[in-house]
């Protein structure tokens, strides 16, 4: 077979003209997608099961009472159906076993235009030769069965495509069964222009009917619910996030909104894959590109709630639909997010303005990830690094933004900054001695006097006394969760932070610091102030 | 800020070019999730007659939850307060996303035309409506009068 394809014919065409060879050479396949497995006639009222195939209604078995089943508790999941496709095997709840709206429609449209590109004429002869596949791979037991079966085979017209069809309608050609094209035109003609102009047809008809009500594109993994309604898979676990109910009948749906055990819809897929697979990709492109944020940069989630620290855990309940979708996305890319604290008093946060966040946060790892069956979810995340927020946007209800990391100086300088401060307090400390021999030194002298690493002992004592006297905040619990005290100066402060109870505020300013000797100076003076006060025994820990 | 999804450019072209009778509703040049919205009266209520000026936001997380209407032209009816909210299942609790904006406004129109006293979200009015219904309807044409007169040409 010669095809003319033009020199100047564009990817698009070239990818099309694929389609058509494809589909002229291989009718057979794009024919079973419109024929019921069990019956091997076309799909009429079909019903979407559970696992992700269909068949006919009128194919499903009997269904018979389900003895043990109390949850969901209402009646219709009391009858099951069993699943009567090998590939799956299980029983269905009838009750999830409802007719499929959009392929029952899909199905009727193809069929109505196969049938107006049938010929009036019978000018296009082929041969069309059934080819037993169940005669290779069915069971010994059944071979004898199928033995008895002949191979059909019809001169049919109207092009590969119509002829297969027209032959399936008359219920003379096997789901399984293979077949063999033989034209009888006297010109040699194998119809190829008739396959052309029905495939073109039935391209339209899929991409236009398949159209999700949700995000009006073309359906990206099609996913049928219970009730029969199908909607992009990244759309239904959207609604999920917000409702149980399908989004067009209200009818309460039993799935989580992770989708977890939940199939596609096998058919639509394949029909998808097989008609419309440029339309396909572009589609896909496009939702990544969406899912991205417009700006590329804007790429970090920030997850507004409460203040979380570098290397320590933190433990969120997460229920607010925007922030599902937002764990879900976390965890299906690189399960980093930013955490930030609430701007409680709308103060401006350096070039951002007023905004309803601080401007310093904490990038957080998920750890651990524990979706419960009603949508909410419990997750562990580890803090992984500071940064601050450059810019900011919104991306499907939550916040995103645009982040700078926050890291601290090099330890050559953190050395020689540790240095001119000890020495130059030491001078201060030495002058104000001679001028005032019997006055105590003002604190932020004492502070400075003292090397980092007398810093970080200064905090273990005040630990190590803590602990002695049994501080109600600091009891096996915390240690349990946070882990012992590091020795690192670094990650000391974040440390103490997590279990001290005072107001996240004050911590916040470790956030902020680009110093080891800053943060254990923050953290001193924090501990200066408890032991200057009478630490309330009231104020029993509620970190947790 | 993000693009604005397909969704909402598709609703915002099929409103303007199949728009719905007795209804327009049309997008700000700077924010295109914020429209300007117009309801004529629905004929035989005490609306009749009154072109009733509307303000509809879309969320960032539209069409997961509805997008948000109030009325900009005062009116008396007793699912419509005073600051022009709307008591509307569909605007709240019933929301779906295969709703849209369009299925929205014809809801609206539709309960112009439907005054429910019972589910109140002006209380004085649907009493007013409950004791002497004749006299709230009056009540209801007089504002459509004096506050929703179309502008004469």
């Amino acid at each position: 077979m010669v095809r003319d394809v033009l020199p100047e014919a564009t990817e698009e065409i070239a990818e099309k003209t694929d389609l058509y060879v494809t589909y002229h050479s291989d009718a057979r396949h794009l024919v079973r997608l419109m024929q019921c497995p069990q019956c091997s006639k076309p799909f009429s009222t079909p019903v979407t099961l559970p696992c992700g195939h269909s068949v006919c209604r009128s194919c499903l078995p009997a269904s018979k009472p389900r003895a043990n089943i109390s949850y969901p508790n209402t009646p219709d999941r009391l009858i099951g159906v069993a699943c009567p496709l090998p590939q799956c095997g299980a029983e269905h709840a009838a009750a999830e076993c409802n007719v499929d709206v959009t392929l029952t429609k899909l199905m009727e449209l193809l069929k109505y235009d196969i049938s107006k590109h049938r010929p009036s004429a019978e000018d296009s002869p082929m041969l069309l030769e059934e080819v037993l596949r169940d005669a290779i791979d069915s069971p010994m037991e059944e071979k004898d069965l199928v033995l008895v079966v002949q191979p059909r085979s019809r001169v049919l017209h109207g092009g590969r495509l119509v002829s297969t069809f027209a032959m399936v309608e008359l219920g003379e050609l096997r789901y399984s069964s293979e077949l063999k094209y033989q034209s009888l035109s006297a010109s040699g003609d194998d119809y190829y222009d008739l396959d052309v102009a029905i495939l073109e047809r039935l391209r339209d008809v899929v991409h236009k009917e398949l159209d999700c009500l949700v995000c009006y594109n073309m359906m990206l993994d099609p996913t049928t619910t219970s009730c029969g309604h199908t909607f992009c898979r990244r759309c239904l676990a959207r609604v999920m996030d917000h409702s149980s109910a399908c989004p067009v009948c209200r009818r309460d749906l039993h799935i989580p909104a992770s989708l977890q055990n939940k199939g596609s819809n096998t058919l639509l897929n394949s029909l998808l894959a097989a008609l419309c697979p440029d339309l396909v990709t572009a589609r896909k492109r496009a939702v990544e590109a969406e899912e991205q944020v417009g700006n590329e940069d804007m790429n970090m989630p920030l997850f507004v709630c409460t203040l979380a620290l570098p290397t320590m855990p933190t433990f969120l309940h997460v229920f607010e639909p925007r922030y599902r979708l937002m764990m879900r996305r976390c965890m299906e890319g690189d399960r980093l997010f930013g955490m930030v604290m609430y701007n409680k008093t709308s103060a401006p946060q350096g070039d951002l303005g007023p905004t309803q966040f601080l401007e310093y946060g904490t990038l957080l790892e998920i750890v651990n990830y524990e979706l419960l069956r009603d949508g909410r979810s419990f997750v562990e995340t580890r803090g992984v690094g500071r940064f601050r927020i450059r810019a900011h946007g919104m991306l499907d209800g939550y916040n995103v933004g645009r982040i700078e990391r926050v890291e601290d100086l090099s330890l050559s300088e953190e050395g020689s900054l540790e240095q001119t401060e000890t020495t130059a307090a030491q001078e201060v400390a030495e002058e104000f001695s001679r001028d005032y021999p019997d006055a105590p030194l003002p604190t932020p002298v004492t502070l400075n006097l003292h090397s980092t690493q007398e810093l970080l002992d200064n905090c273990m004592e005040f630990i190590r006394e803590m602990r002695q006297a049994s501080a109600p905040w600091l009891s096996a619990r915390i240690v349990q969760v946070y882990g012992e005290p590091p020795e690192d100066p670094a990650t000391f402060p974040y440390w103490f932070a997590s279990v001290l109870p005072i107001a996240e505020e004050e911590k916040y300013a470790l956030l902020r610091t680009t110093r080891v000797r800053e943060r254990l100076k923050i953290v001193y003076s924090w501990i200066s102030r408890i032991r200057g006060q009478r630490w309330p025994s009231g104020s029993s820990c509620s970190i947790l | 800020m993000a693009a604005l999804p397909k969704r909402i450019v598709k609703e915002t072209e099929r409103l303007s070019k199949e728009p719905v009778p007795g209804i327009s509703a049309v997008p700000h040049d700077d924010n295109l999730r914020y429209f300007d919205v117009t309801i004529d009266g629905p004929s035989q209520s005490p609306y009749e007659g009154g072109l009733f000026r509307l303000e509809l936001f879309l969320p960032d997380d539209y069409p997961m939850t509805p997008p948000k209407v109030r009325f900009l032209t005062k009116i008396y009816h007793p699912n419509i307060d005073r600051l022009g909210r709307i008591c509307l299942d569909v605007l709240k609790s019933n929301w779906s996303p295969a709703l849209q904006i369009r299925t929205i406004l014809l809801s609206i129109q539709a309960l112009l035309g439907a005054p429910n006293p019972d589910d109140p979200l002006a209380n004085d009015v649907a009493q007013a409506w409950k004791e002497d219904q004749s006299k709230a309807i009056e009540t209801a044409k007089q504002w459509t009068a004096q506050h929703a007169a179309r502008p004469t040409a």
